[in-house]
């Protein structure tokens, strides 16, 4: 609970600030990842693009080793993003750590904080087997081959070059500290001034 | 390009619609905003379970990630999120409501991912009000000021609790800028002089508050009928609860240092409370309050010393403060004008003469105040400024305060001059 606060009775009890409900909402983290979930899948990159990618120009051996590894990729993206979710949520979790595995070896701990981001607690398992699919889908083809991939077919891997706001100003961290007028009277602690004139 | 130097509440925009068909819209419009479902700010739990922990970082990094993008938009859109998008108000507001304050008891969050991305947050907010609070980012992308008044007021983008807490967040090591969009915001709406002229009965109710729970303003005393002997005794700060002594103090702490914070940034807002009679209230208010508080500080027994030594801090921390704050509003209203040679000079000094009188009969207030500011001083600038400022009254001044050290069982140290 906030401590005491001049502001949180200025707000409460004067008429110049906009009366907020800031109740505890137990759904705000799994509204924000629908929400981030969704964004994430009109961004471009689909599950389509990826088979063809991954398919194409393949002989039949690598063809059908490719094709498993898509089908597990799919298995782990069903069992991260939880079993209740449609074909479209399990194909978008799935480019998504198509995206996130591509350049990766093993599961590190941004990748880790990258898919509870987006799709909350999830097993590390599915995780691990996600990786390992997607190093086998890219393996057959050349680093930048992937990634030039990647860059043409997703929107947020263009985002528009532009400084944000606030890049050049110097922001200090400095803050108030106690600045006490006195020191506590230790002799004067749990006992009344005594005079000891008489 | 001719056509970019037309502010952004006058431009119109051509993109493609919801189906895809081209159509033109004001820059500003709600159709224009993303939804990007800000979250609410959560404080970092203090000793909280790893669960806890973990709910906070996902906030956090919400915030970070969401906050940058938006700093990083385009002016037009980012204005278009900023009115529009109730969810990022409702993200800022909840970290200026819930953000922990430096004084708070426990400040610093208790893993260092927390602290980092704390951190990260209070940065970006930062950004974040200084880029609402600027209506020209550069010469292509402006506002109207006055559209840029009314769409920071009527939006409540900003409004008087928000601004203190800014002050007492920020404004440490950010005052300058801090100033500045203040300065901005009261210049292009005056409302908010309005809305500060009617806040300031409240924080003068929130002194009020303090006395009644200290049992030192006896709700019979101002009602009609006498108090019956055997009527309610209100706890004193001796006998509440030691809760609510805590409470108390961090309570005084944080007003003080919030008050003062803000005067200090923006002293154009001290005539406001000086109109009001914010000098007098807060000088008899420290007379009564702080003796009693000090009291049950030092002679309470409380089983946690260390407890007993960081509420004596935070006691004569506002202290502190009530003597700056009390400094600021005689300078910026009184002493000020008199030493820029202001027309009615003579109404000023005589205004801060009378303040100086009346703190005669405030020993306590007098003698801490005088530590911090010796009144010789200032009156020794008034007789600069106005020689003919008459002598007896300075002297009897002076002989005041020496009695105030006096009274209070204090000897006040030779000037070091």
């Amino acid at each position: 609970m906030s401590p005491p606060r001049l502001t949180g009775a200025l707000r409460s009890f004067s008429h110049v600030s906009k009366k907020e409900d800031f109740s505890n909402n137990p759904n705000d983290l799994k509204t924000k990842r629908q929400k981030r979930q969704e964004l994430f899948a009109n961004e471009g990159l689909t599950w389509q693009k990826i088979v063809c990618f991954c398919t194409e120009h393949q002989d039949k051996a690598k063809n059908r080793a490719a094709s498993q590894e898509l089908k597990n990729l799919l298995l782990a993206a069903k069992q991260i993003v939880g079993s209740e979710h449609g074909q479209e949520a399990i194909q978008s979790a799935a480019v998504f750590l198509f995206e996130t595995f591509h350049n990766k070896d093993h599961v590190g701990t941004e990748e880790t904080w990258a898919i509870k981001q987006m799709f909350g607690p999830f097993p590390a398992t599915a995780a691990e087997a996600s990786c390992n699919c997607v190093a086998q889908l890219v393996a057959p083809f050349e680093n930048s081959h992937v990634e030039g991939f990647i860059q043409t077919q997703s929107s947020c891997h263009n985002p528009q070059q532009r400084s944000s706001f606030g890049c050049n100003i110097v922001f200090s961290y400095d803050c108030y500290a106690l600045d006490p007028l006195k020191d506590l009277p230790h002799s004067g602690m749990h006992m009344e001034n005594t005079s000891l004139e008489f | 390009m001719a056509s970019a130097r037309v502010p952004l509440d006058e431009r119109q925009v051509t993109e493609p619609g919801p189906l895809g068909k081209e159509h033109t819209l004001p820059a500003l419009h709600p159709d224009r905003k993303e939804d990007r479902c800000f979250v609410p700010y959560k404080p970092p739990p203090e000793n909280g379970s790893p669960a806890e922990v973990e709910e906070f970082l996902d906030h956090a990094r919400f915030i970070m990630e969401d906050l940058e993008w938006l700093l990083a938009l385009p002016h037009d859109k980012f204005w278009c999120q900023v009115v529009f998008d109730e969810s990022l108000q409702r993200c800022l507001d909840s970290y200026l409501r819930y953000a922990p304050r430096s004084l708070d008891l426990t400040a610093l969050p208790s893993s260092s991912a927390m602290a980092e991305i704390q951190r990260s947050i209070h940065k970006e907010v930062f950004l974040t009000f200084l880029r609402m609070a600027t209506y020209k980012e550069s010469k292509d992308n402006f506002l109207t000021p006055a559209v840029f008044g009314e769409i920071i007021y009527d939006n409540f983008l900003f409004d008087i609790p928000k601004i203190l807490d800014l002050c007492v967040l920020f404004g440490k090591g950010n005052s300058q800028l801090l100033h500045k969009m203040i300065d901005n915001i009261f210049t292009q709406q005056p409302s908010y002089y309005s809305d500060l002229n009617e806040t300031v009965p409240t924080v003068l109710q929130v002194f009020d508050s303090v006395l009644e729970k200290c049992g030192l303003r006896c709700e019979g005393a101002t009602a009609m009928e006498p108090m019956k002997l055997n009527a309610y005794k209100q706890p004193t700060a001796m006998t509440m609860s030691q809760q609510e002594l805590v409470d108390i103090v961090l309570y005084l702490c944080d007003s003080t240092t919030t008050i003062h914070a803000f005067l200090d940034i923006f002293p154009a807002a001290c005539s406001t409370f000086h109109s009001h009679g914010f000098l007098s209230r807060l000088t008899s208010f420290y007379e009564t309050t702080v003796p009693d508080l000090e009291k049950a500080v030092r002679k309470r027994n409380f089983d946690d010393k260390s407890l007993q030594e960081d509420l004596w801090k935070r006691l004569s921390h506002s202290c502190r403060k009530m003597v700056e704050t009390a400094h600021l509003l005689l300078h910026h209203t009184c002493l000020q004008p008199i030493l820029e040679g202001r027309e009615n000079m003579q109404t000023f000094a005589e205004e801060l003469l009378q303040h100086f009188t009346s703190f005669l009969t405030e020993k306590r207030f007098l003698s801490d105040y005088d530590e911090v500011f010796p009144l010789s001083d200032d009156i020794s600038l008034l007789q600069q400024a106005l020689p003919v400022i008459d002598e007896t009254r300075t002297s009897y001044l002076l002989q005041g305060v020496e009695s105030a050290w006096e009274s209070v069982g204090r000897r006040k140290l030779p000037n070091p001059s």
